[in-house]
């Protein structure tokens, strides 16, 4: 089982370094530490969101509501702040309980009235949008005070602030589905949900917590963007979903759930980021981009199915 | 699990002993559930503005939105073999172009309208053959194909459009009999879809495939080549909905329409596609695709604030959902 | 049962919305107005001196080659695809500038900040902008600067201190009077319209709109405001919603104005295939090739739009004299080719020129 779930992950591993290295070689601007700290600066929303989706995927079900979240969370930071005066980082930790409790309901409708992850998440998509359209009637929050920018913009050590972030979440993620009896449940539950229940798991309390934990991990994502680019408005973190999947799936984590690694979300994320960086940087335009990830998304999943043969997924 | 716990008699496990009303009740519940939503919205939206059902208008929610509801014929039969395609929307987008373009170079309509619907089943080919026989899962193949389309679209064209084409082209603007054309398709197609799922061999085949994969294979399903088969069938709803979708203005436009897949998958699982495969109708895809139109224009003629409506729309698909679950589940228990 | 449960949930959620329903209500923005006097004499230009940036150690770029990135809000529409022809064109004729056009496939502000990072750390010269969100794109801008790289923007502008300069394509309350005058030309002076933008939160858009409300109130006052939707940028959704205007205010409504050149030439469609050319006027923002049909079947009378090419055009031209030094805080005007002259105005933008009014007599002489 070890052997197998590494097996992916050795792949992209291998493949990551190889695109490094030919980036590398294209472009002597690629491989500076300036750069590479900066890519780890624009990758930190989607790779939080990642990092919780791997979790709940590998329980088989899906989070598509996360771009919303993102969305609802930085419209609520600007209000609470400039329209109740709130303290800002009050302001910030109140959107990012609401951003929290909008994961919580998912889990409620999809444990209480058992609604398909899918159907479920995709209701909220539309749901929190629109929430945060309509509370900010299309107007945008500006003027945050400069040190409100130090999470999104600045350095702390010299690397990016949020990126300590995402290093940490990352961190405590990869021990939790790993190494923990918690992590043990959420795979059993992707494996088989049935068995799990009837072996005593907390089935109904794990994708609860899962789910709340991915609103969360989008509300902290929201929340960053705003003090990224300095400003908010309600089509924030559109379209995010896909790019967090993107690299949980690149990563490994089957769709069906049951297998998967934060380590092959976090490869999945990188290889991704040096792709839309590294061929740019040699001359490629974003249309083409999108094209060669699409290409190595596909391959990656067909070159480790075939080395695997493990068939039946 | 959970299709197994409701009877489908689109599979043909009614139980029998039942009433027909009772029967029918069940075969169709999500499907009715949406269409007394909708009776509900239009007597509703009627009583506030009465132009709300002039035929001008049934004809603007009916025709404007036909392709949606054809293009989510093909995704439901996609998600009830079991799989999902998010990759509709911008392969639509690539067709139009493809059709547009050929329209203007000089080549006969019907060449123009009629390659797309083979190059959308080429395209779905490799999708489904990727599924079946590589085994990657729809969604990673779909999401790949997704980027390549929408990338290599601008690519292509440069983000040019297209305009000065030849009247005769815009067949979704004939109105045969003072109905638009779209309609005609969208009833037709649904229809000829709905008989072929619930008749033929195949369609129930692709039931079986969804609701329990290894009992279809014991009991003989060819399942690779039914998949690959279905996708292809997919690919040609899509060449289909270009047909509505890029005759209805004098211009295409080159970059793929904002969010169509979602729009497409919306209207196939509200109208009771179950996302794990093995339930629904293609009338169901249908009526929900009507529902969503007839919700977007409702909301207009109400004078719901626009920045609300998305949040309104979020609700309705919640509370529909949510009404079908516990339906279900009471039918389970009973 | 649950039909009537169902039933019951949807007329509480729609009723519930009511709530916020307002009457008044145009999509426009909250920032001050300053409509232009109705019989057309000039308005106040209040002179401010320069505010926008500079930037850091600029190498000495006058009369070498430089390369220069222009990213528009989006690729794959006509609008952009006439913007980007113009640079290109300027490039070739000035024959010292390497000009290449890459935006995101769509208008979000997270994917085009992201591109202008990656030419940032790619080193270019010079950056030329069409910013889907002012203040958004502000930091990575003002980082461009700090790198020594030429910022200059057009269409659509960014925090003024981000960027050198902003090429202007015609300020915000002229376009307001010369689609609002048009409008009323063709409906009269107490017609109802109603308007198709994008979506509420595009900033030139909610500008545009909140400054024709503004004349509209000032010159037109009986002229009625039916409402405002969204349409994206999406020409099927434009269409239908065109269409549900037209069907729900029936006879009483006179006109509809584009914002978006998506929206005008589908609205133009809608009335066209609802058969209500002549009864209904369709004016707005397009670019002249989409609105050929409309304009030579009579359905439409007049198109305001800039030319979107010149835009382009000037853009690369100031741009060019920025990196040369030629252009320095202070200029009260600058050379762009075949454009000429264009004035510096409100500090530190260039203007274009006034908007343009496409008509049947003219429409066939520009082809973008």
């Amino acid at each position: 089982m070890i052997k197998r779930i590494l097996r992916h992950e050795t792949i992209l591993a291998l493949l990551t370094v190889i695109v490094l290295a030919i980036l590398a070689y294209q472009s002597d601007k690629f491989f500076t530490v300036d750069n590479l700290l900066n890519q780890g600066r624009l990758m930190t929303e989607v790779g939080l969101v990642a990092v919780i989706m791997t979790f709940v995927i590998v329980t088989g079900g899906i989070d598509l509501s996360v771009g919303s979240i993102v969305g609802l969370t930085a419209i609520l930071t600007g209000v609470f702040w400039k329209s109740l005066g709130l303290p800002l980082p009050l302001a910030a930790f109140a959107a990012i309980a609401c951003g929290t409790f909008g994961g919580f309901m998912n889990g409620v409708i999809i444990t209480r009235f058992k609604v398909p992850p899918l159907i479920a998440t995709l209701a909220t998509l539309a749901l929190y949008r629109g929430l945060a359209e309509g509370i900010s009637q299309a107007r945008s929050v500006r003027g945050y005070p400069e040190s409100f920018y130090v999470l999104g913009q600045g350095n702390m050590l010299g690397v990016p602030t949020q990126l300590w972030l995402l290093i940490i979440t990352a961190i405590v993620a990869g021990v939790v589905l790993g190494y923990t009896r918690w992590g043990r449940t959420v795979y059993a539950i992707g494996s088989n949900e049935v068995a799990a229940r009837f072996s005593g798991l907390p089935v109904d309390r794990a994708k609860l917590a899962v789910y709340t934990a991915s609103g969360f991990a989008a509300a902290v994502a929201g929340v960053i963007l705003v003090s990224r680019v300095s400003t908010t408005r309600s089509d924030m973190g559109t379209g995010l979903e896909l790019d967090a999947i993107t690299a949980v799936v690149l990563g490994g984590t089957s769709i069906f759930g049951g297998r998967g690694t934060v380590i092959g979300t976090l490869l999945g994320l990188i290889l991704i980021q040096a792709l839309k960086n590294g061929l740019s940087l040699a001359g490629i335009k974003g249309d083409g981009t999108i094209v060669l990830i699409g290409v190595v998304l596909i391959l990656t999943i067909l070159i480790s199915n075939i080395v695997h043969r493990d068939g039946n997924r | 699990m959970a299709n197994a716990n409701h009877p489908t008699s689109a599979s043909g496990r009614a139980p029998s002993e039942r009433g027909v009303i009772a029967r029918f009740a069940a075969a169709y519940g999500q499907e009715i559930v949406i269409f007394f939503a909708m009776i509900a919205l239009f007597v509703i939206v009627t009583a506030i503005n009465p132009r709300f059902i002039s035929p001008e208008n049934l004809n603007t929610i009916f025709s404007g939105n036909a392709y949606i509801a054809v293009a989510a014929i093909g995704m439901a039969m996609i998600i009830i073999t079991g799989h999902i395609d998010v990759s509709v929307g911008a392969l639509i987008g690539v067709l139009a172009t493809i059709s547009g373009t050929l329209a203007v170079s000089g080549y006969p309509v019907w060449v123009a309208l009629i390659v797309p619907v083979f190059v959308g089943m080429a395209v779905n080919a490799v999708i489904g053959v990727m599924v079946a026989y590589a085994r990657i899962p729809s969604i990673v193949v779909t999401l790949g194909m997704l980027s390549i389309l929408r990338g290599g679209l601008i690519t292509v064209t440069g983000g040019a459009w297209i305009s000065g084409l030849p009247p005769e082209f815009l067949i979704a603007q004939a109105k045969p009999l003072g109905v638009p054309a779209p309609i005609y398709f969208m009833v037709a197609l649904t229809l000829l879809a709905a008989f072929w799922m619930r008749y033929s061999e195949f369609g129930r085949s692709l039931y079986a495939i969804g609701g329990n994969p290894e009992a279809a294979r014991a009991s003989g399903i060819p399942i690779e080549r039914r998949t690959v088969m279905v996708f292809v069938i997919h690919g040609a709803f899509a060449g289909l909905a270009t047909m509505l979708f890029a005759t209805q203005l004098q211009v295409i436009q080159s970059t793929v329409p904002p969010n169509l897949e979602l729009t497409v998958i919306t209207a196939a699982v509200i109208g009771g596609v179950s996302i794990l495969g093995g339930t629904g109708t293609v009338i169901g895809s249908t009526l929900a695709a009507i529902l969503f139109a007839a919700i977007g224009s409702a909301l207009i003629f109400t004078n719901v604030s626009a920045y609300w409506l998305r949040a309104v729309i979020g609700v309705l698909i919640l509370v529909t959902v949510m009404a079908d679950m516990i339906r279900r589940n009471r039918q389970g228990r009973a | 049962m649950k039909k009537v449960l169902l039933a019951s949930l949807v007329s509480l959620s729609l009723s519930a919305s009511f709530v916020h329903a307002q009457s008044a209500y145009t999509g426009g923005d909250d920032l001050p107005t300053n409509p232009l006097a109705c019989d057309g004499a000039a308005g106040e230009v209040a002179s401010k001196p320069y505010d926008g940036g500079e930037p850091t150690n600029a190498p000495d770029r006058k009369g070498k080659t430089i390369n220069v990135v222009d990213v528009p809000k989006l690729v794959g529409i006509g609008y952009f695809n006439a913007t980007s022809k113009g640079i290109a064109d300027a490039a070739k004729e000035m024959g010292t500038m390497e000009a290449k056009t890459d935006g995101p496939t769509k208008a979000n502000i997270d994917d085009q900040i992201t591109l202008i990072d990656n030419y940032i750390t790619s080193g270019v010269d010079g950056i030329l902008f069409a910013a889907n969100d002012p203040v958004a794109i502000a930091p990575v801008l003002k980082k461009a600067l700090a790198a020594g790289i030429n910022v200059v923007g057009y269409d659509a502008n960014a925090e003024p201190d981000a960027r050198q300069w902003f090429v202007n394509q015609a300020e915000f309350n002229g376009i307001a009077k010369s689609v609002i005058d048009s409008l009323a030309a063709e409906i009269g002076k107490d017609g109802s319209f109603a308007i198709v933008t994008s979506t509420f939160t595009t900033p030139n858009q909610a500008r545009w709109i909140a400054e024709m409300a503004a004349y509209q109130a000032k010159c037109y006052p009986d002229m009625k405001w039916l409402e405002t939707v969204e349409a994206q940028e999406d020409n099927i959704l434009s269409f239908n919603q065109a269409n549900t205007l037209i069907n729900k205010y029936g006879p009483e409504l006179k006109g509809i104005v584009g914002m978006t050149s998506v929206a005008t030439p589908a609205a133009a469609d809608a009335v066209t295939q609802a058969g209500k050319c002549g009864s209904i006027a369709v004016v707005g923002l397009a670019t002249p090739n989409a609105m050929k049909p409309y304009v030579s079947s009579d359905c439409v009378k007049s198109v305001v739009l800039w030319n979107p090419v010149d835009l382009g055009y000037a853009a690369a031209y100031v741009l060019r004299a920025a990196a040369d030094g030629d252009l320095k805080a202070g200029a009260t005007s600058v050379k762009a080719g075949k454009l000429g002259e264009l004035k510096v105005i409100n500090g530190s933008e260039i203007l274009l020129g006034s908007p343009f009014v496409f008509t049947k007599d003219n429409i066939n002489n520009f082809d973008f």
